[in-house]
């Protein structure tokens, strides 16, 4: 079997862009979406900004302990999200992908109570807040340990591979991870094992405080895909139809046959680091007001006019739509409680050996008196 | 019945674990054409085929790291290290992603894995073919650590390990991988993760020990006897979730325990059983508890036999704990 369509060249000098600026379309083949898709894009990026916004609020009240925001990666997640064929295809998500996990259709009853580490948290309150995971639609959990979850993707492609399952492997990271060895280990075995792994760089430029000019001296990440005898496509990340395109296109490839590739994402970060970080330290305010002016929404949304499939009035209605939805969710995730505090002990190993029910007793006993 | 020696008999199960289960699969340096350094995994990729038994590419973090991917998808992975003091670049996968998959998703994704390795010295190996990293491993939650001493063990231990549900770190004393055969039953059995065995029973003294050491425990305790002390001897098998129930029986009969391991001395498995029998058995001690172990040095060539446990050592432990 062979690809249907090829669109996009792997390895361009100038990022892969289908809307500019002003919000024309600016591609040499038509777009083909339905209106309802189009729109749909715009109210998950749209609901991404809104939770980012909420998680801000959050942190800022006190009610939770870290946040990692994402606003500016908004395009960029909404069409790696559509690009996967959700329940079915497995993402290998970091810890800046609260966005891209809402888009997957992860209950946000979930990711608040993931944020507040409570009992309506599916992984019990055990991580940091930004690690959401979900074994129902296929999102490993994340792991704070930058790019430690590149080689697990490649394993789980690997194993797609062997047994046919017609997945793939969808693995995001920021511009940082790819400075790890386990990066490297991890993209280089998919791809010489030709597995259906995509691995995808949101790169906003900055980890932590580190700019992307001293993290690498490659012209940009895309490129290290040539190394590895893999496509490497550089695209505009804050172009959600380009994310979205180049991202099936890539998928596509890999659930062909036609082995693994490594997606460029080009985003920016609005938000410091996270909740801990201050970023005023490392990046001026001109650079970071220069940086909101390519906002991803608002471009989208110049498109979406332009089709008539965006008016104020039905923006307005979405927003207060999402944010009761948020409101809602907050509230139900707050009354779910406290988790068991002897969960602790729970999911080290299938049982608890003889040295976890001991310690679960200690306290117990002091829990009890 | 066939006699074995360990590595016929990690072959074997391995061998016998791949027909039964066409989930399992192989993958680590050399383990697929060349069927390893040790030849553990030989004739094993002509069985199964190179999709199931993959010659990786010379990464720990990728062979542990794919490993973990793998089995979150549903298959059962045997990654070989190539030497256990080579496992230090797949530790971020084996730390951080392994042993924690299962708790920092709340149970919904698991990691059921075995990294088979050679482990300890004997073999003229200097620094990076002859540690004994076990501590590392067993100070890690979410890991079970098997060290085997017998071919008998070695097969129904690597089989028990595959059918677990959690990542074990499956440890093979390399020095004893042709030093001993043994009859090795060609049925299924399973060896459970967590059982001690007694090899020895005595009133006297009791020697734990584990993994390599187990040869020169043994000839000790042969000595020992010869000279009319009565030592049990026991051999831990897992050291992670150690045998507790197995090493406190024993030394509430004899009152005296020995721990040797060829391990370094500090922050070991030995000081673990040790202050274990300390804290629960202390009225009942005829004498403090003693350990024997390798040195808190890096492992040196010239030094290979002086390094680990001597009988020697055994015995003028054993000495002083029975003239206490």
């Amino acid at each position: 079997m062979v690809q249907e369509k090829i669109r996009f060249q792997p390895f361009s000098s100038e990022p892969i862009r289908l809307i500019d600026e002003q919000g024309h379309w600016n591609a040499p083949f038509e777009h083909g979406l339905p209106p309802e898709q189009l729109q749909r894009f715009y109210r998950d990026m749209l609901a991404a900004r809104l939770l980012d916004e909420k998680l801000v609020i959050l942190i800022r009240t006190g009610k939770t302990s870290f946040i990692a925001p994402h606003a500016g990666h908004e395009a960029a997640q909404v069409g790696i999200a559509h690009a996967l064929q959700r329940g079915h295809d497995w993402l290998f998500p970091y810890y800046r992908d609260m966005g891209l996990v809402l888009a997957m259709g992860v209950p946000l009853v979930e990711i608040f109570g993931q944020t507040l580490g409570n009992a309506a948290d599916p992984a019990k309150g055990r991580q940091m807040p930004s690690h959401p995971g979900s074994k129902s639609l296929n999102i490993f959990t994340v792991c704070s340990a930058i790019a430690s979850h590149v080689p697990p993707a490649a394993g789980a492609a690997i194993s797609m591979k062997l047994r046919r399952t017609q997945q793939v492997a969808v693995c995001t990271f920021g511009d940082g991870a790819t400075s790890e060895g386990d990066w490297h280990a991890g993209v280089n075995f998919a791809a010489v094992q030709g597995a259906p792994a995509v691995f995808v760089c949101e790169n906003n430029r900055y980890a932590i405080s580190v700019n992307i000019s001293k993290q690498t001296a490659s012209e940009n990440i895309a490129v290290k895909a040539q190394a590895y005898g893999i496509p490497g496509y550089y695209v505009d990340g804050l172009d959600v139809l380009a994310s979205y395109f180049v991202m099936q296109e890539a998928i596509e490839r890999a659930r062909l046959g036609h082995g693994a590739s490594l997606v460029e994402l080009v985003v920016n970060r609005f938000g410091a680091h996270s909740s801990a970080d201050d970023d005023s330290r490392y990046r001026s305010r001109e650079e970071l007001a220069a940086e909101r002016q390519h906002d991803p929404l608002p471009r989208y949304q110049r498109f979406l006019e332009k089709q008539g499939l965006w008016d104020a009035q039905w923006a307005n209605e979405l927003r207060l739509e999402i944010s009761k939805e948020l409101e809602a969710a907050l509230q139900a995730a707050q009354e779910a409680g406290e988790p068991d505090p002897l969960q602790m002990f729970d999911d080290v190993y299938a049982a608890r050996p003889w040295h976890l029910e001991e310690q679960r007793r200690l306290v117990m006993d002091e829990l009890q008196s | 019945m066939p006699t074995m020696t360990l590595i016929q008999a990690i072959n074997t199960a391995l061998d016998e674990e791949m027909s039964r289960d066409e989930r399992v699969m192989l993958l680590g340096e050399d383990v697929g054409k060349r069927g390893g350094v040790f030849l553990a995994t030989e004739g094993l990729q002509q069985k199964y085929g190179p999709d199931r038994v993959i010659d990786s590419p010379l990464s720990e973090a990728a062979i542990v790291g794919a490993a973990v991917g793998l089995a979150a998808h549903g298959m059962r992975p045997v990654a070989e290290i190539q030497f256990a003091d080579y496992v230090f670049p797949g530790i971020d996968q084996l730390f951080s992603q392994a042993a924690k998959l299962r708790y920092r998703s709340g149970g919904q994704f698991t990691a059921p894995m075995v990294v088979r390795m050679p482990t300890g010295g004997g073999v003229k190996g200097g620094h990076h073919h002859s540690q004994s990293p076990e501590a590392h491993f067993a100070h890690t939650a979410g890991l079970k650590v098997v060290v085997v001493s017998t071919p008998y063990d070695a097969k129904g231990l690597l089989k028990a390990a595959i059918r677990n549900d959690d990542p074990v770190v499956f440890m093979e004393p390399k020095r004893l991988y042709r030093a001993i055969k043994e009859e090795v039953p060609s049925d299924d059995y399973l060896i459970p993760i967590g059982k001690a065995a007694v090899r020895r029973e005595g009133r006297d003294i009791s020697l734990v020990s584990y993994g390599g050491p187990m040869v020169e425990t043994l000839r000790a305790a042969e000595e020992m006897a010869a000279a009319g002390v009565e030592p049990e001897v026991i051999d831990l098998r897992t050291v992670m979730p150690w045998d507790k129930e197995t090493v406190l029986n024993s030394v509430a009969k004899t009152g005296r325990l020995l721990m040797i391991s060829e391990a370094p001395r500090t922050a070991s498995l030995a000081s673990e059983v040790a202050a274990t029998v300390s804290e629960e058995l202390f009225d009942q001690l005829l004498a403090p508890p003693l350990r024997v172990t390798g040195f808190d040095t890096p492992y040196p060539l010239a030094q290979d036999k002086l390094y680990m446990p001597t009988v020697t050592r055994i015995l003028n432990a054993a000495k002083r704990l029975l003239d206490y």
